[in-house]
């Protein structure tokens, strides 16, 4: 749990904040506030800049312009409390290690340089396996575990970090709905301990189902706030304007929204 | 203790040496693999060459340290290219590697001929680096190989856990805190310290093949990084003691050449009877 004198503090506030890849613009002028404890997500079409917006927050990305602090103060202040969950096309599936070796690494900052995890963080590896249903899978090679099973290693690993924030980026995609609702489970679990989640996600349908906040990103923040608030049609139509493919996939959210509301 | 067993003190202690340097360029060659930057030690390797001549030119002395010394720092400035020439003008990855590869090999050929083309006193032999000679090596060089390979097997051993993130996973890796240029530059520092040091044995354009082969035939056997980083050092140990077996029995064989073609046939015999990954197992079993 956060200790009170910092909960008072938001977790997360971009100011002002741009971001440019070379010359090309991805993120103008965000403005945005997470308040922890929650689960938030961040949604808008493809090449938005939502994961930008991430890498942004975790130092991965230079910014163009404005600040992020997290806690109320500067990401090297505070990096061991964030926990992160990258894409999972971002890493080499193939490489020779297998599931508990990935967990582990999720205990490696707090080693520190050239000190070897023990006991104890193999228990803390086994128990983040457990929580993300892969206990019985610890040795097997991580080439040789399915999309979902990929995704809820690299889940267990953020857990074994610990963290009172986490970031995750696009946890659902190429996800089987079984590991999809599991995720969502450990994620809403991670809600209810005081901690916040901030998930760069695709799917507009789930969205209002699990997020109890949101922010419709376009380059621009479009709209942030409570899930319900921001969700609307209209949002949805300024965000996605020009995406003709989602517009199918829009009615049926907006429908949903609705009755969430 | 001039001999063992009719074999000269001299080429025992050679031996040992080129045999821990094969170890050693397998141990780290790995993490260049893992981490795809072969193409690169490939470029640094080729480089190599301009750095041994221009270390004579500059130094007048033919001594092994220098001479690698000279090597090592051009290996580094190739890599060093290899970013900036990336960075700087967009050119791809494969692209700029071919560019740095051949342009500093280039310039090593150039000034390897034009020295003898000059007749400089005490520049024969230079070409000995072109494709490895072990016979030329007396037992302080082959000390001083020895030490360097120690160390850099001793350095990965310390930082496996550092070495297997950022090889595995860079952008968790950074977003925890991990310095990661830092440690990617110690790690392709390792590779260019483990081509300097197999240069006598296997000459600058085939010191590669101790860094690439050893692992990939490696990554056949095993699916876990510890036991991929022994493997590969023992099969660039063989290979290494391989090359210097057969050049020490056939008179004027260069080394280099011998040390490859045994990797590669390691590399074959792995590729095919690997357990799982192995091209007999997947025969078997095509369900993989």
């Amino acid at each position: 749990m956060p200790a009170p004198a910092v909960a008072a503090c938001p977790a997360v506030e971009f100011h002002d904040v741009t971001v440019a890849y070379g010359r090309r613009p991805v993120l103008w002028n965000i403005d945005l506030v997470i308040q922890a404890p929650g689960l938030f997500g961040i949604l808008g079409p493809n090449g938005a800049g939502k994961s930008t917006l991430l890498k942004a927050a975790l130092g991965l990305v230079p910014l163009a312009g404005g600040r992020i602090t997290l806690f109320g103060r500067p990401l090297a202040e505070v990096r061991r409390r964030i926990g992160y969950v990258p894409q999972r096309e971002t890493v080499d599936w193939d490489f020779p290690v297998n599931v508990m070796d990935v967990v582990l690494m999720g205990t490696y900052a707090g080693l520190g340089w050239f000190r070897r995890p023990g006991a104890a963080e193999r228990e803390r590896a086994r128990a983040a396996l457990e929580r993300v249903g892969l206990a019985d899978l610890a040795d097997r090679q991580i080439g040789r575990l399915s999309g979902g099973q990929q995704q809820r290693v690299f889940l267990a690993r953020a857990l074994a970090q610990n963290a009172d924030l986490y970031f995750l980026d696009e946890p659902m995609a190429g996800v089987d709905a079984r590991s999809q609702e599991r995720i969502f489970r450990v994620l809403d679990d991670l809600r209810r301990e005081g901690r916040l989640v901030v998930v760069v996600h695709h799917d507009l349908r789930s969205a209002a189902d699990w997020f109890d906040g949101a922010a419709l990103v376009d380059m621009r923040l479009v709209a942030a706030g409570p899930a319900a608030a921001v969700l609307t049609p209209e949002n949805l139509r300024r965000t996605y304007a020009g995406h003709i493919d989602v517009l199918d996939e829009l009615g049926r959210a907006v429908e949903r929204g609705g009755r969430t509301a | 203790m001039t001999a063992f067993m009719g074999i000269p003190y001299n080429t025992l202690v050679v031996a040992a040496a080129v045999a821990a340097v094969g170890f050693a360029a397998g141990v780290v060659g790995c993490f260049g693999v893992l981490r795809r930057r072969a193409l690169a030690g490939d470029a640094a390797s080729h480089a190599t060459l301009a750095g041994v001549v221009a270390a004579f030119l500059v130094t007048g002395r033919r001594d092994l340290p220098t001479l690698l010394a000279g090597a090592f720092v051009a290996a580094v400035a190739s890599l060093g290219c290899l970013v900036l020439i990336r960075r700087s003008t967009r050119t791809r990855d494969d692209a700029a590697t071919a560019l740095v590869l051949s342009v500093s090999f280039g310039v090593g050929i150039a000034l390897l001929s034009g020295l003898s083309a000059r007749g400089i006193p005490g520049a024969g032999g230079l070409e000995q680096f072109l494709l490895g000679h072990t016979a030329a090596l007396t037992a302080a060089d082959a000390v001083t190989l020895a030490v360097v390979s120690l160390v850099v097997v001793l350095v990965v051993c310390a930082g496996l856990k550092e070495a297997t993130l950022v090889s595995f996973d860079p952008a968790f890796a950074a977003a925890s805190g991990w310095p990661v240029g830092l440690i990617d530059y110690a790690l392709v520092a390792l590779v260019a310290a483990m081509v300097v040091a197999g240069l006598p044995a296997a000459g600058a354009v085939l010191v590669t093949a101790l860094v690439v082969i050893p692992p990939v035939a490696a990554r056949q056997w095993t699916d876990r990084v510890p036991t991929m980083l022994v493997l590969a050092g023992a099969i660039g140990c063989a290979a290494a003691l391989g090359g210097v077996v057969a050049s020490a029995l056939v008179p004027r064989l260069a080394t280099g050449p011998t040390i490859v073609l045994v990797a590669a046939a390691l590399f074959v015999v792995s590729a095919c009877f690997a357990p799982e990954r192995g091209w007999l197992a997947r025969c078997v079993r095509p369900e993989r």
